[in-house]
């Protein structure tokens, strides 16, 4: 039963490209919930606690964390308010429903908001391949703005191309930069925009490696870094530091399985803390990072 | 209700257009329409504690999407009267519920400095003149020059002031023990919209690591960040910059005389208002107690 699960989490990721990990984990999640033959709460928990640790297995990516987080919570609230437990599991798989049709709403939703502070004219620096990004481009074009974008290449996998070749096709100038050359074209930019894998409760995010390096570039010039990130990405994790972040997160699900010595091993994410982020744009609206954690706060505790 | 809020809405998007940078009137705008949806609310039986806003504990428990607000209600229109007047009242007395903190910010023998002419302000240094004795330094805040009256207004309360030049701020503010301004508009992200002059003045105390203390009442909080429409750069007459009688100059060169000064939320140190004092990163709690996200966009 936990190898279905595996099998329809890659299903899902290889036939819909666009949605993003944790959505498509959230999905997975609720289909094994409508077939869990279990009679408690507890029992619930456990599997679904199972669930998310095989899917970890698959992807160990933040967003699927997060996203597990957020749907084990989604259970205990909705079994707080009904003792009955059939009653209870209709009620959760309803919401559930509703929850995934919102959440499809939540990128276009911050495109509206993003977008207005992209000025005509104005050239913008992005890392690697984010789809929140993307569509609040396509957003900025659709009402009819001029702008330029530097992309950095993004090593190991190239995921800058990727991105250049989407924006290509949407008829923005683009041009593919070396992640070393972030400092060396930090003047010529006007904004910076990122997305984020994961955004930490205080405010700072978690996000493809070299992010940290672009948002240190960018404070020192004065320039603004503005970070896209749907609210289903908050986790509730505090890293002071690069070497609070957990290896899971750092590296592949392979390399964590296969490898031992993971001194060798170049990290996959890095963290950026929140002083050097100016805005967060989210489908809660915009946020102050100082706001990142009162939002969290308001549904754990 | 859903029609009474359609109706203030037209008439706030109106008179916003009109004059853009008179951001108080969308704020008032906004003030009331939340007053609505939480009379409203409370009628209709939801309980007070419910949260309006968006947040991700909404998203995981709500049943269905957001209400409208189509059932008539009598009682309706007497309390949101009642609740616009508390309102009105607590508008009258903000200068006053502002000025009644002054004695806990200033102490004797400080040298404070302000720039321009501000009412709350002039109200905040009286209140403390009354019991302790400082300085006070007013930049005179060219080309309308209105340092001079408040430089006036305050020696008349027997406060030991002086009147300077805008050139002179950063030479002056090694002296200064704390900066007080007042300010045009509190954005959502903390920065100030104030009178021209006011950025070199925060960015002088930042380097002199001088505390700067913006006086504002809440009803100048608004909702909006610094984007494109860049609609609160008011321009006016160049005519007090350089005067029309130099008139073969004037053909050879381009003259501005802009209004207001945006100053970052990092050069501000607190906050007072009517409501107490606050950092200027606590500013998105006291918005979202203020206006409902639904009606930022008037």
């Amino acid at each position: 039963c936990l190898a279905d699960l595996i099998e329809t989490f890659r299903a899902q990721l290889r036939d819909d490209p666009d949605v993003a990990s944790a959505v498509a984990a959230i999905r997975v999640l609720l289909g094994f919930l409508k077939q869990d033959r279990g009679e408690t709460i507890q029992g619930l928990r456990s599997s679904l606690l199972a669930a998310i640790e095989t899917l970890s297995g698959v992807d160990s990516s933040v967003a699927v964390l997060s996203g597990g987080e957020l749907f084990l919570r989604f259970i205990s609230l909705t079994s707080l308010e009904y003792s009955d437990y059939s009653k209870c599991k209709e009620i959760m798989i309803e919401r559930g429903e509703i929850f995934l049709r919102k959440v499809s709403l939540s990128r276009n939703k911050i495109a509206k908001l993003c977008h207005p502070f992209i000025r005509d004219g104005a050239r913008i620096l992005t890392h690697a391949y984010s789809r929140v990004v993307l569509r609040v481009l396509e957003a900025a074009v659709e009402s009819k703005k001029r702008f330029s974008v530097y992309v950095t290449e993004s090593q190991p996998d190239q995921a800058g191309q990727k991105m250049a070749k989407a924006l290509r096709k949407l008829n923005i100038p683009v041009t593919v930069i070396l992640d070393a050359a972030v400092g060396y074209i930090m003047e010529k930019v006007d904004l910076v925009l990122v997305g984020a894998e994961g955004v930490v409760e205080s405010g700072g995010i978690i996000n493809k490696i070299g992010t940290n390096q672009i948002a240190v570039c960018a404070k020192a010039q004065n320039k603004p870094f503005y970070v896209v990130a749907e609210s289903f990405k908050f986790v509730r994790l505090y890293p002071l530091n690069q070497q609070d972040v957990p290896d899971k997160f750092k590296y592949k699900a392979d390399t964590l399985k296969t490898n031992q010595n993971l001194t060798e091993e170049h990290p996959w994410i890095d963290y950026t803390s929140p002083s050097l982020i100016t805005l967060l744009f989210t489908d809660l609206g915009v946020l102050t990072p100082s706001a990142v954690s009162d939002e969290l706060i308001k549904l754990y505790l | 209700s859903g029609e009474l809020m359609d109706l203030i809405r037209r008439e706030g998007q109106r008179m916003t257009a009109a004059q853009p940078s008179e951001t108080t009137v969308g704020n008032m705008v906004r003030r009331v329409l939340k007053v609505i949806r939480e009379e409203y609310g409370r009628l209709h039986g939801r309980s007070e504690e419910s949260d309006q806003q968006e947040s991700l504990h909404k998203l995981l428990t709500s049943g269905g999407l957001s209400e409208d607000f189509s059932t008539p209600y009598p009682p309706l229109r007497a309390n949101v009267i009642e609740a616009i007047n508390e309102l009105l009242i607590e508008l009258e007395g903000t200068t006053d519920n502002i000025a009644m903190q002054a004695l806990e910010h200033i102490h004797s023998n400080e040298v404070i400095m302000t720039i321009g002419y501000s009412r709350t302000v002039e109200a905040f240094l009286k209140e403390a003149a009354r019991k302790r004795k400082f300085q006070v330094i007013v930049a005179e805040c060219a080309p309308f020059c209105q340092g001079h009256e408040m430089a006036v207004r305050l020696s008349k309360e027997n406060i030991e002031t002086t009147v300077m030049s805008d050139a002179a701020i950063f030479a002056v503010m090694s002296r200064v023990n704390k900066v007080i301004i007042g300010t045009k508009t509190i954005l959502a992200n903390g920065a100030l919209i104030a009178v021209s002059g006011t950025h070199t003045l925060a960015l002088a105390a930042k380097h002199h690591s001088t505390p700067l203390i913006v006086c504002a009442p809440m009803f100048k909080l608004s909702p909006q960040f610094l984007n494109e429409e860049d609609s609160f750069h008011k321009f006016v007459s160049p005519q007090e910059v350089l005067p029309f009688t130099e008139g073969e100059i004037l053909a050879k060169i381009n003259i501005h005389c802009p209004v207001f000064d945006y100053v970052p939320p990092e050069l501000i140190t607190l906050f007072i208002s009517n409501i107490g004092g606050n950092a200027p990163s606590y500013i998105y709690r006291l918005m979202s107690e203020l206006y409902h996200p639904d009606d930022y966009e008037l």
